[in-house]
């Protein structure tokens, strides 16, 4: 696995800190970033509990005050509240260091643009040449940056939450959330002490080594320690975060843990009825729920590749007032009122207005959802041979009789009408892996050949 | 000394560590990446981070502190403070090692990495060449997440087991006794704050200080020589002082000033803390080959023996190590090192040796000057190219075929009338020319004589 310890992409920089993410990596990247930067401005950092986000935030101080660069030291900060300071205070970017969801000894430096904006992919293209041509601007000694901290970002962030969700109406609701020892806990936690609202929060205590549990926004997860407390402490819902707090998982108010799938339907179903906009942006590997969901509300479902980059260049194809929410089926929703940043709170504050709106509980309101059943898989495989397996499945399952909708946009999406599979590569590890829904039944007949399919050419 | 360096004197990475032109030359990722090595090498463990007042030094500091705890060290930050006391706290906290951020007494622009191992002491020639290959080799310690540490900051006084170690060395009560009024120029350096804390709480003294404030920048040049100190004699003079201290940025060499304002010459400042030290403590004196013989001389009133170096604090305290010596230093850039305190350049022990000396005697500081054996001493550079230092040598060798000879550092020739001591810097191409007689013609002579051999 040595050889997917790191990964440099337009995403950023991701890895396993050691053999993969060094302290010299950090800093060459950051200083890249620097000398990308146009805007004048400062550049704002947050960081999450992890050991290694300690020493990666030091190497970040130091290129960029090395780079002319004032820094605005947030400490441990979750990436929306850096995204939302930037645009605050008008910084011309920032970075973001943490690996959210992925395990402890993993970490990842995110970088910002103006507003707090994930960088297009031709941003993203032009800072990674920079780091490659080892381009840097470092200054004479009496130009370095300064280091500033901004004790109110908290606050502030808090203050935007605030006006777009009418956090005294929910009061109302009892919440459990799982703060998996990440910087949910102390947003949380604020919210209690600002607020009122009635949150039991477990797994509080920010750790750097060992988190409670996988830090992953899935049901299994949340079925875990979360889904099982729901009941016995008489809340109306369990919300699970990331260690960054960006994504959510979900239990409703019977202690049933609710499949990460759907915390975008039910944002999305809250923002266009609201009618901000209609258009639902999503991956190919999201549930088609979303698909019956936007219809409902005469809306409609883009989908795009996997992975935030498409995500963010889909977007900026579109006004921003034509789009109602943007999202995965992994938690990660952002919101048009938030300038499309991924956010786990705001997810949460979403969910718990549908069911104020609603007036029903969150089983209820899932519950009136058309079912559908999601299988997930993964095979180890290695990449010479994935075209092959490609070309294959389309063979098989977008020819001839019985013909699904295919997709190659990445790897193949074949879609049949209440049913679909997506067979692609992850980004990260050297695996494929087959995602396959069904409205109705489990598409257990389907996902057990597609399994065997792909272990055919493994 | 050439304006403008070129590139290639602009950053050494060698066996004195790292020191650079911040910016384009001595680089985050550079500095990082030494770090790394250091702490490779030192296994882990809690290492101490310290700097003086450089602008360069809070970037530097976030630098170091990431390689370290990339090599999975601690990392204790003790902020801005005196070298000496970052080396005492190093070895009175057990710490695995220390760096001090500071280009001591370079100009501004400069900074540099001083590496201690676990006593607080410069490592010795054999672990610095083991570094610096680490260093080469990148072949660090990279620790994953579970075996990363943590950056601890001291918020206590973390000058106060050196000062106190000082302290022992002297009759601070008698001292305070005496309610000295002290003029001090810090630099704005890291004795800023250290220093007259220390004179006033400690010492009692009455402090008239200038340039303690450590966010301005250093406002004169950075080496206290004596022509660059006319504010220190101006305070002295205006203040009715009774003695007057200059600073470097990082604290460790020491420059003083008479109760007239005359800055005295820095061998025979070494050599009064010579005369004070002998009769209490056992041992031998170590200098280096550019050192004053009037040490010589004041060691021979107390029956001890001189033992010279090569130049350099680590070559210095080396030799200092090898004869269990009471005391040494280096005349030529005001250093004091005082094993009793602890085996490093010291200007606090100076201060500290000097006042004892007058509290005892009752006597000025120009009167205890006074006693000692005059010698005049000439010294300046020539630029020096690379491949010309044998033929020099041979040169001078030929031109006094009766001078006793020391290859060890240069060549230095000992002649009935004097000495002179010609050297390549070890930081710039440049040939250092120092000669020394009893009387400024033939110092004068000697030095000219050699000018004209190696022009």
């Amino acid at each position: 696995m040595t050889s997917r310890a790191l990964r440099i992409s337009p995403a950023g920089v991701r890895g396993i800190v050691g053999p993969g993410l060094t302290a010299s990596c950090a800093i060459e990247f950051t200083a890249a970033f620097a000398e990308f930067l146009d805007a004048p401005g400062p550049v704002v950092v947050g960081r999450d509990p992890r050991a290694s986000s300690v020493m990666l935030h030091e190497g970040v101080l130091a290129a960029l005050r090395a780079s002319g660069r004032d820094v605005v030291d947030l400490g441990l900060a979750s990436t929306p509240v850096v995204q939302h300071t930037i645009r605050r205070t008008s910084a011309a970017g920032g970075v973001s260091i943490g690996a959210s969801h992925n395990a402890a000894e993993w970490n990842a430096l995110k970088f910002l643009g103006a507003h707090g904006r994930y960088l297009s992919t031709p941003e993203a293209n032009e800072l990674l040449d920079v780091y490659h041509l080892r381009r840097t601007a470092f200054v004479p000694w009496d130009r370095l940056g300064q280091l500033r901290t901004d004790a109110g970002a908290l606050d502030a962030y808090l203050d935007d939450l605030a006006e777009a969700f009418d956090l005294p109406a929910l009061r109302r609701f009892r919440v459990v959330a799982d703060c998996c020892n990440g910087l949910s806990a102390l947003i949380l936690r604020r919210m209690i002490d600002r607020f009122g609202l009635s949150l039991v929060l477990i797994n509080e205590a920010l750790h750097g080594v060992t988190f409670a549990h996988e830090p992953s926004t899935t049901a299994r997860t949340v079925a875990l320690q979360l889904a099982p407390i729901v009941r016995p402490l008489g809340a109306d819902a369990g919300f699970l975060f990331d260690v960054d707090s960006d994504r959510v998982a979900l239990a409703d108010g019977t202690g049933r843990a609710l499949s990460e799938e759907l915390v975008l339907p039910l944002v999305a179903d809250l923002l266009l009825a609201r009618g901000p906009g209609r258009l639902v942006i999503t991956n190919l590997s999201t549930t088609a729920l979303l698909d019956e969901i936007a219809l409902h509300h005469g809306g409609r479902v883009l989908r795009v590749p996997v992975g935030r980059q498409a995500a963010m260049d889909e977007l900026t194809a579109h006004r921003p007032d034509q789009i109602a929410v943007a999202g995965e089926g992994t938690g990660a929703v952002m919101m048009p009122r938030f300038r499309f940043v991924y956010d786990g709170i705001a997810s949460m504050l979403a969910v718990l207005t549908l069911m104020l709106e609603r007036g029903r509980p969150l089983a209820d309101l899932v519950d009136a959802y058309p079912r559908y059943h999601i299988l997930k898989g993964e095979v180890p495989l290695s990449s010479p041979r994935v075209p092959r397996l490609l070309a294959r499945l389309r063979a098989r399952y977008a020819t001839g009789e019985d013909a699904g909708h295919a997709d190659v946009v990445d790897g193949l999406r074949v879609a049949w009408p209440g049913r679909w599979f997506h067979v692609r590569v992850s980004q990260t590890e050297p695996i494929v892996r087959v995602i396959c829904e069904q409205r109705g039944e489990p598409p257990t007949a389907l996902f057990e050949s597609l399994l065997e399919e792909v272990r055919r050419h493994a | 000394m050439p304006e403008t360096p070129r590139r290639e004197h602009l950053l050494k990475v060698g066996v004195s560590g790292v020191r650079g032109v911040v910016g384009e030359f001595l680089t985050p990722s550079i500095a990082a990446a030494f770090a790394q090595a250091f702490g490779t090498y030192v296994g882990g463990g809690r290492v101490v981070v310290g700097r003086d007042t450089r602008a360069s030094g809070e970037m530097l500091t976030h630098a170091v502190s990431c390689g370290l705890l990339a090599a999975g060290c601690d990392v204790v930050q003790v902020g801005v403070l005196p070298t000496p006391s970052i080396q005492v706290y190093v070895a009175a906290t057990r710490a695995r090692g220390g760096l001090a951020i500071t280009a001591s007494h370079n100009p501004p622009e400069y900074n540099a990495l001083k590496l201690f191992n676990a006593q607080g002491l410069f490592f010795n020639n054999y672990e610095r060449a083991e570094l610096v290959d680490l260093y080469h080799q990148r072949t660090f310690r990279d620790a994953r997440n579970d075996e990363i540490g943590g950056v601890t900051v001291e918020r206590r006084d973390a000058a106060r087991p050196h000062l106190e170690r000082v302290l022992a060395r002297v009759d601070a009560a008698r001292i305070r006794a005496r309610r000295f009024r002290v003029a001090l120029d810090a630099v704005n350096g890291a004795g800023s704050l250290v220093t007259p804390h220390f004179l006033r709480e400690d010492l009692g003294c009455d402090v008239e200080a200038i340039a303690v404030d450590p966010t301005q920048p250093f406002p004169r040049v950075a080496e206290p020589r004596p022509e660059v100190l006319g504010d220190l004699s101006d305070l002295v003079r205006r203040t009715r002082a009774d003695i007057g201290f200059a600073q470097d940025p990082d604290g460790d060499r020491l420059a003083v000033a008479d109760e007239t304002g005359r800055v005295l010459d820095s061998d025979d400042v070494l050599a009064l803390a010579v005369d004070v030290t002998l009769p209490h403590l056992p041992g031998d004196v170590v200098v280096n080959l550019t050192t004053s013989d009037v040490i010589d001389d004041v060691a021979r009133r107390h029956g001890r023996q001189v033992h010279r170096t090569p130049v350099g604090e680590a070559h210095v305290v080396d030799g200092m190590l090898a004869v269990e010596a009471a005391i040494g230093g280096e005349g030529s850039n005001g250093g004091i090192i005082l094993p009793a305190v602890h085996l490093c350049r010291d200007s606090y022990t100076g201060m500290a040796l000097l006042l004892d000396r007058m509290a005892e005697t009752g006597q000025t500081l120009s009167a205890l000057a006074a006693t000692l054996p005059g010698y005049t001493r000439r010294s300046g550079v020539v630029p020096f190219e690379h491949g010309r230092l044998g033929a020099a040598m041979q040169a001078l060798d030929a031109a006094f075929p009766d001078a006793r000879t020391d290859r060890t550092d240069g060549l230095k020739l000992r002649l009935p009338a004097g000495w002179i001591h010609v050297r390549a810097s070890n930081t710039e191409p440049l040939l250092r020319i120092s000669t020394e007689a009893r009387d400024a013609a033939t110092a004068r002579m000697l030095f000219d004589r050699v000018g004209q051999l190696l022009g």
